[in-house]
Formats: structure tokens, C-alpha cells, sequence
């Protein structure tokens, strides 16, 4: 039987108030920007002129914001250690890119297109498969770090995961995408897949890395972490809930006439995100990778990198688009989501070998 | 130093190389969702405020380290080649980021 671990870091420590309550900050910017966009039509209207490319620049600014600071804290020379953890690699690589856009296709697909049919447009729906489409494609790049402090994971694997996870999207997101959506008969042309992965992932990744390397050859690493990564780091939840804000001021329309979809949106991506912790979790455990290990790397594949997913949908579909709603529905329950991964990792920590040095 | 933090041989050449100082501290970590962790992370160089660190002196080599990771069973490794290479710390779990008061 499962026991308690008294070892492990309780949630107050890793994650503050806004991040505890994520969720429900988020539900709040979902009911701002409705009454913004009804009471004050004016704001979206002001905003969706200011376009380049059909790219809306308000909105590529904010998302900027909530990415860039991601992308600035990656040091791409923890890469080097490929080499330390290559069961645990092996696993959440394979599981990431191999596995997991597949499966949120899948589940994605048969709930939102056969299970729901009765209850969703299929115009609609095809728009909400996209969504989910987007979020299986873009695995988490950040948030893995405090997921991985509450289960005592390996500092040091978290770090080469991550890198690699980046430089894998650089190349992989767009082909999944493109793929997956070929697949659902929702077609895109490539420049526009090309244009997002550019904007957001390229550029932020290549200012990020700019920035790292020239900040610190100036004035130290513990300049860079202490004085401008503090300032810069918290602007990512700040930019994510204006831009939710911003969102759903376009989107209150769907909104108000389908409150519903919320939720059937919200079953696949629930069933997704246990479904691929489990298999990586599992998988760890059949090969006998250390809990230190195994926790992050399954916590790395069940999470989803939301802002990238939520910046590709506005910028392929739109910002009133359904495959935006969707993206923002994966925001909506990835905190307690993954909090209830973070108890099931730590109340499993035993069924583990013992944690690599 | 067994007590302290354990140094490779590999990565003390390096560090004496490097100038023959090793800084250990905390390096924090932004989630998107908000949230904070600390990974300890080495390098060759002297702090910016050593009065924050202990120090300490072992084979020729000045050791600072943030108190926090004192005695917690870590290693100083070297890795990588040419220009990219670089000390890591080994055997480390992330550290709380956020002050927490029960």
C-alpha cells in the first residue's frame, strides 16, 4: 500500500499564492474579458486593427512577454550532460514527441468528433481537435522545474530535459502540427505554421540566448540570475493572464452560446495529461530509472507548454477561433492537474530504485 | 571536503585551470505558471559578494559555496570539451524558491 512521503516538499513551498490558484485566476480573466468584449466592444475592435501579416501585434507582444523569460533561464550547455541520465532521456524524449501528440490526437479526436458529436458543431469541433492538437505538440518547458522541486527530482536531468526539449521543438512542432491537422482535414498552409514557429519559438529562443550570453559576460551569472532574471522571470504569468484577458474579450461571443464546451474540451485533455504520465512513469519503473528521475520525466510529458499553444492558435487560427478556446481550456486545469500528478509521484516514490547520485 | 561538497579530479584540474576558485550557489528557476525553484549550479569564478558564501580551502582550490548546500552529499563534475566546457553539480534536487513559514 502507498504511504505517505514525509520527505517530499509540500506544495507552499514551491508554488506561491498566484500559482496555487492558477486556475482560478484564470477562470477570472476568462470572465473579465467576456465583460470586457460585451461592455466594451470598443477594445477588441481598437486592437484587432493593429495587424502585420495577419499577425496582431498587442497580442504577439504579450506573448512575447509570457515566452521570452522562458526561453532567457535555459542554458543550452547543460545540453553537454546528454549523456548523465540516458534511460530517463530515452523515455521522456520518445514519450514527448514520439507518443504524446499522437495520443492527445487520438483522444482528442474520438471524444470531440464521436463521443461529443451530438453536442458540438462539427465545425466547431474540428476547431477545439486543433487546439488539443497544438498543446500535445508543445511539451512543458518551464513550469517542469517547480514540478520537479515538489517530487525532489534530479536538478540536473531536469536541466538537460528541458534543453533538449527545446531544441527538439525547434524542428519537430511545426512537422506535428502540420501532420496531425493534414490528418483531421483541417488545413493550413505551411508558411503559416512556418510564420508562428518563427515568431514564437525562434526569435524568443534566439533573444533568450542573446541575452543570456551577453548579460553574463558582462556582469556575472549571479547578476543575471539574481537581479535581471528576477525582474524578468515573473512577467510570464503576468503576460499569460492579460493576454487570456485579451482573448477572451474576442472570444465571449463563443463563449456565452456554448458555456458547455468548456468542460467537453476539458475530458480529453484530463484523460491525455494522466494517460501520458502514466506511460512514462510506467515505462521508468519497468527499466528501473531512479524516482528522481522518473518524476520529472513524466511530469516534463504530461504538461504542455500552453503559451507556445496558445500563441501558434492565434496565429494559425486565430484569435477568436475555437482552436484558441481550446488552448486556453489546457491553462484552465494544468495547475491542479499536475498537483495531483506531484501527490501521486511522491506517494509512489517507494515502488522506485533508490535516487541516482 | 567530504563534509562540505565533493570536487572530481577532472573538475579540479579545471578549476585550477580556470583560476582556482569554484563558486557553488542557488540558480533560480521561473515556471510559466509562476512558481520557483533553486538548482545549484558551479562556477569558476569568485563571487560577486564572497561575504554570502563560506569558503573553504582544499587541494589548492578556494571553494565558496551558498550555506544551503553545504553537507548535502553533492559533487562538483566537469563536462563537455574545448570552450563548452563547464563544471555541474551532481546529486542535487531542486531547492524551494519561495520563503515558507508553516
Amino acid at each position: 500500500m502507498a504511504t505517505q512521503d514525509t520527505t517530499s516538499p509540500s506544495t507552499a513551498e514551491g508554488m506561491g499564492l498566484f500559482e496555487r490558484y492558477l486556475s482560478l485566476w484564470v477562470a477570472l480573466a476568462i470572465v473579465a474579458g467576456i465583460l470586457l468584449g460585451q461592455l466594451v466592444p470598443a477594445v477588441p475592435e481598437t486592437l484587432s486593427r493593429f495587424e502585420v501579416a495577419q499577425v496582431s501585434i498587442p497580442i504577439a507582444v504579450l506573448i512575447w512577454a509570457m515566452i521570452f523569460p522562458m526561453m532567457a533561464q535555459i542554458d543550452f550547455t547543460s545540453l553537454l550532460g546528454v549523456r548523465r541520465q540516458p534511460k530517463g532521456l530515452t523515455i521522456t524524449t520518445t514519450v514527448n514527441w514520439l507518443i504524446k501528440p499522437f495520443t492527445m490526437f487520438a483522444i482528442a479526436w474520438f471524444f470531440l468528433m464521436v463521443v461529443f458529436r451530438p453536442l458540438i458543431p462539427q465545425e466547431l469541433a474540428s476547431q477545439y481537435l486543433a487546439g488539443a492538437i497544438l498543446l500535445g505538440a508543445a511539451p512543458c518547458t518551464a513550469m517542469v522545474f517547480v514540478w520537479s522541486y515538489l517530487t525532489r527530482g534530479d536538478a540536473a536531468y531536469t536541466l538537460v530535459q528541458v534543453a533538449l526539449n527545446d531544441i527538439i521543438m525547434l524542428f519537430a512542432f511545426a512537422p506535428i502540427v502540420v501532420f496531425l491537422l493534414g490528418i483531421s482535414n483541417i488545413q493550413v498552409p505551411w508558411d503559416t505554421v512556418a510564420l508562428s514557429v518563427v515568431l514564437y519559438i525562434v526569435i524568443p529562443l534566439a533573444a533568450g540566448y542573446l541575452t543570456r550570453q551577453t548579460l553574463i559576460a558582462k556582469r556575472g551569472p549571479e547578476w543575471y540570475d539574481n537581479v535581471f532574471m528576477k525582474r524578468v522571470g515573473p512577467i510570464t504569468p503576468i503576460g499569460l493572464i492579460i493576454t487570456l484577458v485579451l482573448l477572451f474579450a474576442f472570444q465571449g461571443e463563443v463563449i456565452l452560446q456554448n458555456p458547455l464546451h468548456i468542460v467537453l474540451i476539458a475530458i480529453p485533455l484530463i484523460i491525455q495529461t494522466f494517460l501520458i504520465f502514466f506511460i512514462a512513469y510506467g515505462w521508468a519503473k519497468a527499466w528501473r530509472v531512479p524516482h528522481n528521475v522518473a518524476a520529472p520525466g513524466a511530469m516534463v510529458g504530461a504538461s504542455n507548454f500552453f503559451e507556445l499553444a496558445v500563441a501558434a492558435a492565434i496565429a494559425i487560427f486565430g484569435l477568436q477561433s475555437g482552436a484558441a478556446l481550446a488552448t486556453v481550456v489546457g491553462v484552465l486545469v494544468e495547475v491542479p492537474l499536475m498537483l495531483a500528478l506531484v501527490r501521486i509521484a511522491n506517494k509512489t516514490r517507494h515502488h522506485f530504485p533508490a535516487e541516482s547520485a | 571536503m567530504d563534509n562540505v561538497i565533493d570536487i572530481g579530479s577532472n573538475a579540479l584540474d579545471f578549476i585550477k585551470q580556470q583560476g582556482g576558485v569554484v563558486t557553488v550557489r542557488l540558480s533560480p528557476r521561473y515556471g510559466c505558471c509562476g512558481g520557483l525553484a533553486n538548482i545549484a549550479v558551479a562556477e569558476a569564478s569568485t563571487p560577486a559578494d564572497p561575504s554570502l558564501y563560506q569558503s573553504h580551502r582544499y587541494e589548492g582550490v578556494t571553494l565558496f559555496i551558498d550555506p544551503a548546500l553545504v553537507g548535502q552529499g553533492l559533487s562538483i563534475n566537469v563536462e563537455g570539451w574545448w570552450k563548452l566546457r563547464h563544471l555541474y553539480v551532481d546529486g542535487s534536487p531542486l531547492n524551494s524558491g519561495h520563503t515558507y513559514t508553516k
